[in-house]
Protein backbone atom coordinates (compact mmCIF):
# COMPACT_ATOMS: atom_id res chain seq x y z
CA UNK A 1 0.00 0.00 0.00
CA UNK A 2 1.54 3.10 -1.11
CA UNK A 3 1.15 5.04 2.20
CA UNK A 4 2.03 9.13 1.93
CA UNK A 5 2.58 11.13 4.99
CA UNK A 6 0.73 14.58 5.28
CA UNK A 7 2.98 17.82 5.84
CA UNK A 8 2.44 20.13 9.28
CA UNK A 9 3.42 23.56 9.11
CA UNK A 10 5.44 25.20 12.18
CA UNK A 11 2.66 27.29 13.18
CA UNK A 12 -0.13 24.23 13.20
CA UNK A 13 2.77 22.31 15.10
CA UNK A 14 3.23 25.16 17.33
CA UNK A 15 -0.79 26.04 18.31
CA UNK A 16 -1.31 22.15 18.91
CA UNK A 17 1.40 22.03 21.52
CA UNK A 18 0.07 25.17 23.20
CA UNK A 19 -3.33 23.81 22.80
CA UNK A 20 -2.62 20.43 24.53
CA UNK A 21 -0.65 21.86 27.61
CA UNK A 22 -3.41 25.16 28.02
CA UNK A 23 -6.07 21.94 27.93
CA UNK A 24 -4.12 20.21 30.30
CA UNK A 25 -3.32 22.96 32.55
CA UNK A 26 -7.05 24.30 32.89
CA UNK A 27 -8.10 20.39 33.61
CA UNK A 28 -5.82 20.01 36.61
CA UNK A 29 -6.70 23.91 37.74
CA UNK A 30 -10.36 22.73 37.68
CA UNK A 31 -9.97 19.82 39.36
CA UNK A 32 -7.42 20.80 41.94
CA UNK A 33 -9.34 24.69 42.36
CA UNK A 34 -12.79 24.65 40.46
CA UNK A 35 -16.36 23.77 41.17
CA UNK A 36 -18.97 22.36 39.13
CA UNK A 37 -19.50 25.99 38.07
CA UNK A 38 -16.55 25.21 35.35
CA UNK A 39 -17.71 22.56 33.93
CA UNK A 40 -16.52 21.63 31.32
CA UNK A 41 -13.32 22.22 32.85
CA UNK A 42 -14.33 21.65 36.55
CA UNK A 43 -13.49 18.88 39.28
CA UNK A 44 -14.59 15.21 38.11
CA UNK A 45 -16.70 15.59 41.61
CA UNK A 46 -19.71 13.10 40.77
CA UNK A 47 -19.32 10.35 43.86
CA UNK A 48 -16.35 12.35 44.63
CA UNK A 49 -17.25 12.85 48.54
CA UNK A 50 -16.85 10.75 51.40
CA UNK A 51 -19.98 9.57 53.12
CA UNK A 52 -19.18 9.12 57.03
CA UNK A 53 -20.30 5.72 58.84
CA UNK A 54 -23.41 7.47 60.46
CA UNK A 55 -23.91 9.58 57.39
CA UNK A 56 -28.06 10.76 56.96
CA UNK A 57 -28.89 9.22 52.95
CA UNK A 58 -31.94 11.28 51.83
CA UNK A 59 -33.69 10.11 48.83
CA UNK A 60 -35.98 13.33 47.79
CA UNK A 61 -39.33 12.55 46.24
CA UNK A 62 -43.04 14.40 45.32
CA UNK A 63 -46.05 13.25 46.17
CA UNK A 64 -49.23 14.28 45.23
CA UNK A 65 -53.06 14.31 45.90
CA UNK A 66 -55.10 13.57 43.43
CA UNK A 67 -58.82 14.92 43.60
CA UNK A 68 -60.38 11.48 44.51
CA UNK A 69 -57.79 11.76 47.68
CA UNK A 70 -55.15 9.02 46.60
CA UNK A 71 -52.02 10.29 47.48
CA UNK A 72 -49.36 8.72 45.00
CA UNK A 73 -45.73 9.57 44.23
CA UNK A 74 -44.64 11.40 41.13
CA UNK A 75 -41.55 9.92 40.13
CA UNK A 76 -38.84 12.27 39.11
CA UNK A 77 -37.78 11.38 36.20
CA UNK A 78 -37.65 12.85 32.58
CA UNK A 79 -40.00 10.45 30.94
CA UNK A 80 -42.41 10.81 33.75
CA UNK A 81 -41.91 15.03 35.07
CA UNK A 82 -39.79 16.58 32.70
CA UNK A 83 -37.18 16.96 35.70
CA UNK A 84 -35.29 14.55 37.55
CA UNK A 85 -34.06 14.02 40.78
CA UNK A 86 -30.94 15.51 41.10
CA UNK A 87 -32.30 19.07 39.95
CA UNK A 88 -34.82 19.23 42.14
CA UNK A 89 -32.45 18.02 44.50
CA UNK A 90 -30.01 21.08 43.55
CA UNK A 91 -32.96 23.55 44.15
CA UNK A 92 -34.70 22.77 47.57
CA UNK A 93 -33.77 25.71 49.21
CA UNK A 94 -35.67 27.47 46.37
CA UNK A 95 -38.68 25.41 46.65
CA UNK A 96 -39.06 25.55 50.44
CA UNK A 97 -38.63 29.21 50.19
CA UNK A 98 -41.08 29.38 47.34
CA UNK A 99 -42.71 25.75 47.28
CA UNK A 100 -44.60 27.33 43.91
CA UNK A 101 -41.47 26.29 42.15
CA UNK A 102 -42.97 22.45 42.67
CA UNK A 103 -44.74 24.00 39.42
CA UNK A 104 -42.02 22.80 37.48
CA UNK A 105 -43.26 18.89 39.03
CA UNK A 106 -47.13 19.36 38.54
CA UNK A 107 -46.46 20.72 34.96
CA UNK A 108 -44.43 17.80 33.55
CA UNK A 109 -46.08 15.10 35.26
CA UNK A 110 -49.53 16.49 34.07
CA UNK A 111 -48.63 17.01 30.20
CA UNK A 112 -47.01 13.53 30.08
CA UNK A 113 -50.33 12.07 31.73
CA UNK A 114 -53.25 13.32 30.42
CA UNK A 115 -55.49 10.91 31.08
CA UNK A 116 -55.03 10.76 35.15
CA UNK A 117 -56.92 13.70 37.17
CA UNK A 118 -54.40 16.41 37.77
CA UNK A 119 -53.23 16.59 41.63
CA UNK A 120 -54.45 19.17 43.73
CA UNK A 121 -51.66 19.50 46.33
CA UNK A 122 -48.12 18.08 46.39
CA UNK A 123 -45.26 17.44 48.66
CA UNK A 124 -41.56 17.98 48.62
CA UNK A 125 -40.51 14.58 50.79
CA UNK A 126 -37.34 13.04 51.82
CA UNK A 127 -36.92 9.22 52.17
CA UNK A 128 -33.80 9.59 55.63
CA UNK A 129 -32.13 6.73 56.06
CA UNK A 130 -29.42 6.56 58.80
CA UNK A 131 -26.44 4.46 58.37
CA UNK A 132 -25.03 2.60 61.21
CA UNK A 133 -21.49 1.88 61.77
CA UNK A 134 -21.65 1.93 57.80
CA UNK A 135 -24.53 -0.37 57.45
CA UNK A 136 -28.84 0.73 56.78
CA UNK A 137 -30.15 1.62 59.81
CA UNK A 138 -33.36 2.95 60.77
CA UNK A 139 -35.59 5.08 57.86
CA UNK A 140 -38.17 8.11 58.32
CA UNK A 141 -40.33 10.31 56.40
CA UNK A 142 -39.55 14.39 56.57
CA UNK A 143 -42.19 16.72 54.73
CA UNK A 144 -40.27 19.90 53.24
CA UNK A 145 -42.84 21.39 51.73
CA UNK A 146 -46.23 21.44 50.64
CA UNK A 147 -48.01 23.48 47.80
CA UNK A 148 -51.48 23.78 46.60
CA UNK A 149 -52.14 24.26 43.16
CA UNK A 150 -54.28 27.19 42.32
CA UNK A 151 -57.93 25.11 40.83
CA UNK B 1 16.16 20.03 21.22
CA UNK B 2 15.83 16.44 20.65
CA UNK B 3 13.53 16.07 23.82
CA UNK B 4 11.63 18.88 22.93
CA UNK B 5 11.19 17.12 19.16
CA UNK B 6 10.74 13.65 21.51
CA UNK B 7 8.10 15.57 23.07
CA UNK B 8 6.49 16.56 20.11
CA UNK B 9 6.22 13.94 18.25
CA UNK B 10 4.48 12.01 21.70
CA UNK B 11 1.79 14.51 21.55
CA UNK B 12 1.98 13.77 17.21
CA UNK B 13 1.96 10.51 16.38
CA UNK B 14 1.98 9.96 12.50
CA UNK B 15 -1.40 8.30 12.21
CA UNK B 16 -3.19 6.74 9.61
CA UNK B 17 -6.11 9.72 8.96
CA UNK B 18 -8.70 6.93 7.90
CA UNK B 19 -9.04 5.83 11.99
CA UNK B 20 -10.06 9.65 12.70
CA UNK B 21 -12.28 9.14 9.34
CA UNK B 22 -13.86 6.04 10.93
CA UNK B 23 -14.13 7.82 14.38
CA UNK B 24 -16.14 10.62 13.10
CA UNK B 25 -18.79 9.00 11.86
CA UNK B 26 -19.16 6.60 15.16
CA UNK B 27 -18.62 9.82 17.44
CA UNK B 28 -21.21 11.88 15.24
CA UNK B 29 -23.33 9.24 15.36
CA UNK B 30 -22.83 8.82 18.86
CA UNK B 31 -24.02 12.39 19.56
CA UNK B 32 -27.07 11.56 17.99
CA UNK B 33 -27.75 8.76 20.60
CA UNK B 34 -26.89 10.95 23.16
CA UNK B 35 -29.09 13.81 22.87
CA UNK B 36 -32.17 11.07 22.78
CA UNK B 37 -31.28 8.91 25.59
CA UNK B 38 -28.27 10.94 27.89
CA UNK B 39 -28.50 14.63 27.82
CA UNK B 40 -32.12 14.20 27.15
CA UNK B 41 -33.60 17.18 29.28
CA UNK B 42 -32.93 20.20 27.25
CA UNK B 43 -35.81 20.61 26.15
CA UNK B 44 -38.00 20.20 28.91
CA UNK B 45 -36.00 21.47 31.24
CA UNK B 46 -35.92 24.66 29.00
CA UNK B 47 -39.28 25.46 29.69
CA UNK B 48 -38.43 26.18 33.20
CA UNK B 49 -36.77 29.43 33.06
CA UNK B 50 -37.08 30.22 37.36
CA UNK B 51 -34.98 26.62 37.30
CA UNK B 52 -31.69 27.91 34.95
CA UNK B 53 -28.74 29.08 36.78
CA UNK B 54 -25.96 29.76 34.08
CA UNK B 55 -22.53 27.67 34.35
CA UNK B 56 -19.56 29.96 33.81
CA UNK B 57 -19.02 29.11 30.40
CA UNK B 58 -22.60 30.14 29.33
CA UNK B 59 -21.94 33.48 31.73
CA UNK B 60 -18.66 34.15 29.93
CA UNK B 61 -19.78 33.76 26.13
CA UNK B 62 -23.22 35.88 26.92
CA UNK B 63 -25.37 32.89 25.89
CA UNK B 64 -29.10 33.92 26.27
CA UNK B 65 -31.09 31.73 28.53
CA UNK B 66 -32.62 28.29 27.27
CA UNK B 67 -36.13 28.77 25.96
CA UNK B 68 -38.26 26.22 23.95
CA UNK B 69 -37.36 27.53 20.05
CA UNK B 70 -34.21 28.01 21.25
CA UNK B 71 -33.21 24.13 22.31
CA UNK B 72 -35.35 22.55 19.49
CA UNK B 73 -33.47 25.02 17.31
CA UNK B 74 -30.02 23.64 18.34
CA UNK B 75 -31.38 20.13 18.37
CA UNK B 76 -32.02 20.77 15.01
CA UNK B 77 -28.78 21.96 14.47
CA UNK B 78 -27.35 18.93 15.96
CA UNK B 79 -29.17 16.51 13.94
CA UNK B 80 -28.18 17.49 10.38
CA UNK B 81 -24.76 18.83 11.80
CA UNK B 82 -24.14 15.56 13.10
CA UNK B 83 -25.39 13.53 9.29
CA UNK B 84 -23.04 15.56 7.56
CA UNK B 85 -20.42 14.96 9.98
CA UNK B 86 -20.83 11.68 10.08
CA UNK B 87 -20.07 11.33 6.42
CA UNK B 88 -17.08 13.02 6.60
CA UNK B 89 -18.12 16.20 4.11
CA UNK B 90 -17.49 19.71 5.53
CA UNK B 91 -15.11 18.48 8.65
CA UNK B 92 -14.28 21.69 9.63
CA UNK B 93 -17.53 23.68 9.42
CA UNK B 94 -19.99 20.61 10.20
CA UNK B 95 -17.70 19.58 12.88
CA UNK B 96 -17.25 23.20 14.21
CA UNK B 97 -21.02 23.54 14.56
CA UNK B 98 -21.60 20.39 15.75
CA UNK B 99 -18.68 21.02 18.55
CA UNK B 100 -20.43 24.42 19.74
CA UNK B 101 -23.64 23.14 19.43
CA UNK B 102 -23.50 20.50 21.41
CA UNK B 103 -21.12 22.23 24.18
CA UNK B 104 -24.31 24.94 24.58
CA UNK B 105 -26.96 21.63 24.69
CA UNK B 106 -24.62 19.70 27.36
CA UNK B 107 -24.24 23.03 29.09
CA UNK B 108 -27.55 23.30 29.34
CA UNK B 109 -28.45 20.02 30.21
CA UNK B 110 -26.37 20.76 33.56
CA UNK B 111 -27.35 24.46 34.41
CA UNK B 112 -30.19 23.67 36.20
CA UNK B 113 -28.40 22.12 39.37
CA UNK B 114 -27.03 18.20 38.13
CA UNK B 115 -23.38 18.60 36.54
CA UNK B 116 -22.56 15.15 35.19
CA UNK B 117 -18.74 14.38 34.37
CA UNK B 118 -19.06 11.37 31.88
CA UNK B 119 -19.08 13.91 28.80
CA UNK B 120 -15.52 15.13 28.65
CA UNK B 121 -13.56 13.00 26.48
CA UNK B 122 -16.69 13.42 24.25
CA UNK B 123 -16.73 17.04 23.90
CA UNK B 124 -12.97 17.68 23.49
CA UNK B 125 -13.40 15.03 20.20
CA UNK B 126 -15.60 17.06 19.33
CA UNK B 127 -13.48 20.02 19.42
CA UNK B 128 -10.37 18.39 18.18
CA UNK B 129 -11.59 16.24 15.06
CA UNK B 130 -12.74 19.32 13.20
CA UNK B 131 -9.18 19.94 12.92
CA UNK B 132 -7.35 17.31 10.99
CA UNK B 133 -9.54 18.85 8.27
CA UNK B 134 -10.67 17.57 4.82
CA UNK B 135 -9.20 13.70 4.61
CA UNK B 136 -9.14 12.55 1.01
CA UNK B 137 -10.84 9.09 0.48
CA UNK B 138 -12.36 9.44 4.04
CA UNK B 139 -12.03 5.49 5.37
CA UNK B 140 -10.22 4.93 2.62
CA UNK B 141 -7.52 7.07 2.82
CA UNK B 142 -4.14 5.83 2.59
CA UNK B 143 -2.51 9.12 4.04
CA UNK B 144 -1.09 9.51 7.59
CA UNK B 145 -0.69 12.30 9.58
CA UNK B 146 0.72 14.22 12.38
CA UNK B 147 -2.48 16.30 12.58
CA UNK B 148 -4.66 12.80 12.92
CA UNK B 149 -2.37 11.37 15.30
CA UNK B 150 -2.82 14.57 17.93
CA UNK B 151 -6.82 14.70 17.39
CA UNK B 152 -6.33 10.92 18.69
CA UNK B 153 -4.09 12.01 21.04
CA UNK B 154 -6.31 14.63 22.81
CA UNK B 155 -9.23 12.15 23.03
CA UNK B 156 -6.73 9.36 24.97
CA UNK B 157 -5.13 11.89 27.22
CA UNK B 158 -9.32 12.90 27.93
CA UNK B 159 -10.46 9.92 28.00
CA UNK B 160 -7.69 8.37 30.73
CA UNK B 161 -8.09 11.70 32.45
CA UNK B 162 -11.71 11.46 33.28
CA UNK B 163 -10.52 9.10 35.45
CA UNK B 164 -7.21 10.28 36.94
CA UNK B 165 -9.11 13.72 37.53
CA UNK B 166 -11.86 11.89 39.22
CA UNK B 167 -9.59 10.24 41.94
CA UNK B 168 -7.57 13.76 42.31
CA UNK B 169 -11.27 15.46 43.24
CA UNK B 170 -11.85 12.95 45.64
CA UNK B 171 -8.39 13.49 47.13
CA UNK B 172 -9.37 17.36 47.23
CA UNK B 173 -12.60 16.61 48.98
CA UNK B 174 -11.28 14.17 51.36
CA UNK B 175 -9.26 16.91 52.99
CA UNK B 176 -6.44 15.88 50.93
CA UNK B 177 -6.39 12.41 52.33
CA UNK B 178 -5.47 9.41 50.01
CA UNK B 179 -7.79 6.88 52.22
CA UNK B 180 -10.94 9.49 52.86
CA UNK B 181 -12.58 8.45 50.16
CA UNK B 182 -12.19 4.44 49.60
CA UNK B 183 -12.77 4.23 53.68
CA UNK B 184 -16.11 6.23 53.36
CA UNK B 185 -19.45 4.77 52.56
CA UNK B 186 -19.79 6.25 49.36
CA UNK B 187 -21.17 2.61 47.35
CA UNK B 188 -23.23 2.28 50.15
CA UNK B 189 -24.56 6.01 49.66
CA UNK B 190 -25.04 5.39 45.93
CA UNK B 191 -26.46 2.21 46.08
CA UNK B 192 -29.35 3.27 48.81
CA UNK B 193 -30.25 6.05 46.61
CA UNK B 194 -30.43 3.75 43.02
CA UNK B 195 -31.86 0.83 44.71
CA UNK B 196 -32.70 -0.52 41.09
CA UNK B 197 -29.43 -2.42 40.16
CA UNK B 198 -27.79 -5.50 41.47
CA UNK B 199 -25.96 -3.53 44.08
CA UNK B 200 -28.64 -3.70 46.62
CA UNK B 201 -27.45 -7.81 47.03
CA UNK B 202 -23.69 -6.16 48.11
CA UNK B 203 -25.61 -4.15 50.72
CA UNK B 204 -25.18 -6.68 53.67
CA UNK B 205 -21.52 -6.54 52.87
CA UNK B 206 -19.97 -2.83 53.87
CA UNK B 207 -16.52 -4.21 54.05
CA UNK B 208 -16.86 -5.76 49.88
CA UNK B 209 -18.14 -2.42 49.19
CA UNK B 210 -14.94 -1.16 50.92
CA UNK B 211 -12.46 -3.68 48.88
CA UNK B 212 -14.38 -2.36 45.61
CA UNK B 213 -13.85 1.23 46.61
CA UNK B 214 -9.97 0.82 46.95
CA UNK B 215 -9.80 -0.86 43.97
CA UNK B 216 -11.65 1.70 41.87
CA UNK B 217 -9.95 4.34 43.14
CA UNK B 218 -6.32 2.57 42.43
CA UNK B 219 -7.04 2.06 38.94
CA UNK B 220 -8.42 5.89 38.61
CA UNK B 221 -5.44 7.37 40.26
CA UNK B 222 -2.97 5.05 38.24
CA UNK B 223 -5.01 5.80 34.89
CA UNK B 224 -2.69 7.97 32.99
CA UNK B 225 -0.48 5.10 32.12
CA UNK B 226 -2.66 3.63 29.52
CA UNK B 227 -1.23 6.05 27.42
CA UNK B 228 2.15 4.92 27.67
CA UNK B 229 0.51 1.28 26.46
CA UNK B 230 0.78 -1.13 23.74
CA UNK B 231 -0.56 -3.89 22.24
CA UNK B 232 -2.16 -6.36 24.67
CA UNK B 233 -1.54 -4.54 27.40
CA UNK B 234 -3.40 -1.83 26.21
CA UNK B 235 -5.95 -4.05 24.69
CA UNK B 236 -6.00 -5.35 28.51
CA UNK B 237 -6.54 -2.25 29.88
CA UNK B 238 -9.01 -1.22 27.25
CA UNK B 239 -11.21 -4.43 28.62
CA UNK B 240 -10.76 -3.86 32.14
CA UNK B 241 -12.22 -0.02 31.81
CA UNK B 242 -14.80 -1.06 30.08
CA UNK B 243 -15.60 -4.16 32.10
CA UNK B 244 -15.45 -1.37 35.16
CA UNK B 245 -18.69 0.40 33.16
CA UNK B 246 -20.56 -2.40 32.61
CA UNK B 247 -20.28 -3.13 36.48
CA UNK B 248 -21.24 0.24 37.37
CA UNK B 249 -24.43 0.10 35.03
CA UNK B 250 -25.31 -3.54 36.46
CA UNK B 251 -24.93 -2.36 40.62
CA UNK B 252 -25.97 1.10 40.06
CA UNK B 253 -27.49 2.01 36.68
CA UNK B 254 -24.87 4.18 35.68
CA UNK B 255 -23.45 4.63 32.92
CA UNK B 256 -20.40 6.29 31.19
CA UNK B 257 -21.48 5.71 27.89
CA UNK B 258 -19.83 9.04 26.31
CA UNK B 259 -16.56 8.40 27.96
CA UNK B 260 -16.87 4.27 26.84
CA UNK B 261 -17.78 5.16 23.51
CA UNK B 262 -14.24 7.31 22.91
CA UNK B 263 -11.68 4.58 23.94
CA UNK B 264 -12.26 3.72 20.47
CA UNK B 265 -9.60 6.47 19.50
CA UNK B 266 -6.88 4.03 21.15
CA UNK B 267 -8.15 1.24 18.33
CA UNK B 268 -7.07 0.95 15.20
CA UNK B 269 -9.85 1.49 13.32
CA UNK B 270 -8.12 1.90 10.28
CA UNK B 271 -8.84 -1.66 9.60
CA UNK B 272 -12.35 -0.96 9.76
CA UNK B 273 -12.68 -0.27 6.05
CA UNK B 274 -10.75 -2.67 4.45
CA UNK B 275 -12.03 -5.08 6.72
CA UNK B 276 -15.93 -4.34 5.71
CA UNK B 277 -14.87 -4.25 2.08
CA UNK B 278 -13.61 -7.68 2.42
CA UNK B 279 -16.70 -8.77 3.97
CA UNK B 280 -19.03 -7.12 1.40
CA UNK B 281 -16.98 -8.58 -1.12
CA UNK B 282 -16.91 -11.98 0.14
CA UNK B 283 -21.18 -11.75 0.37
CA UNK B 284 -21.60 -10.80 -3.13
CA UNK B 285 -19.47 -13.77 -4.15
CA UNK B 286 -20.77 -16.27 -2.28
CA UNK B 287 -24.39 -14.13 -3.53
CA UNK B 288 -23.06 -14.75 -7.11
CA UNK B 289 -22.26 -18.69 -6.95
CA UNK B 290 -25.68 -19.36 -5.12
CA UNK B 291 -27.57 -17.44 -8.31
CA UNK B 292 -25.09 -19.93 -10.31
CA UNK B 293 -25.80 -23.25 -8.73
CA UNK B 294 -29.46 -22.96 -9.25
CA UNK B 295 -31.30 -23.42 -12.19
CA UNK B 296 -32.11 -20.27 -14.00
CA UNK B 297 -35.46 -19.80 -15.11
CA UNK B 298 -35.84 -20.20 -19.14
CA UNK B 299 -37.89 -17.40 -20.64
CA UNK B 300 -41.25 -19.76 -22.48
CA UNK B 301 -40.46 -23.32 -20.50
CA UNK B 302 -39.47 -25.55 -23.33
CA UNK B 303 -36.83 -27.57 -23.83
CA UNK B 304 -34.39 -26.24 -26.48
CA UNK B 305 -34.01 -29.70 -28.13
CA UNK B 306 -37.64 -30.40 -28.48
CA UNK B 307 -39.30 -30.21 -31.64
CA UNK B 308 -42.26 -28.21 -32.00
Amino acid sequence: MGERVRGISRLSYAWRIAATLLGIGLLLNGSLRMSDDAWPLGPLSQYAFSPAKDETIVITRVEGMLADGRRIDLPLRVETAGISRAEIEARIPQITADPSLLRSVTEGWTSRHPEQPAPIRVWLVQDQIRLVDGRVGPRRLVELATWELPS
Amino acid sequence: MTTLRSVGSWFMPLVPESRVAVLRTVLYLFVIIDIHLFVRDPIPLSSHPELYQPLLIERLFRLPPPSVPLTITLYLILMIGCLVAAANVLPRLAGGVVAAAFTWWTAIGMSYGKVDHDHLALVVALWVLPTVGVIADRWRSVERSAQAGWALKCIQISVVFTYFLSALTKIRSGGWSITSWPDSSILLWAIVRRPHGLGQFLLPYPELLHVMQWLSFTAELTAVVVLWLKGRALLAAAVFWLGFHVFTVAILYIHFAPTAICWLAFAPLERFGPWLRRVKARWRERAGRRSARHPVPVLRNHPVDSGG
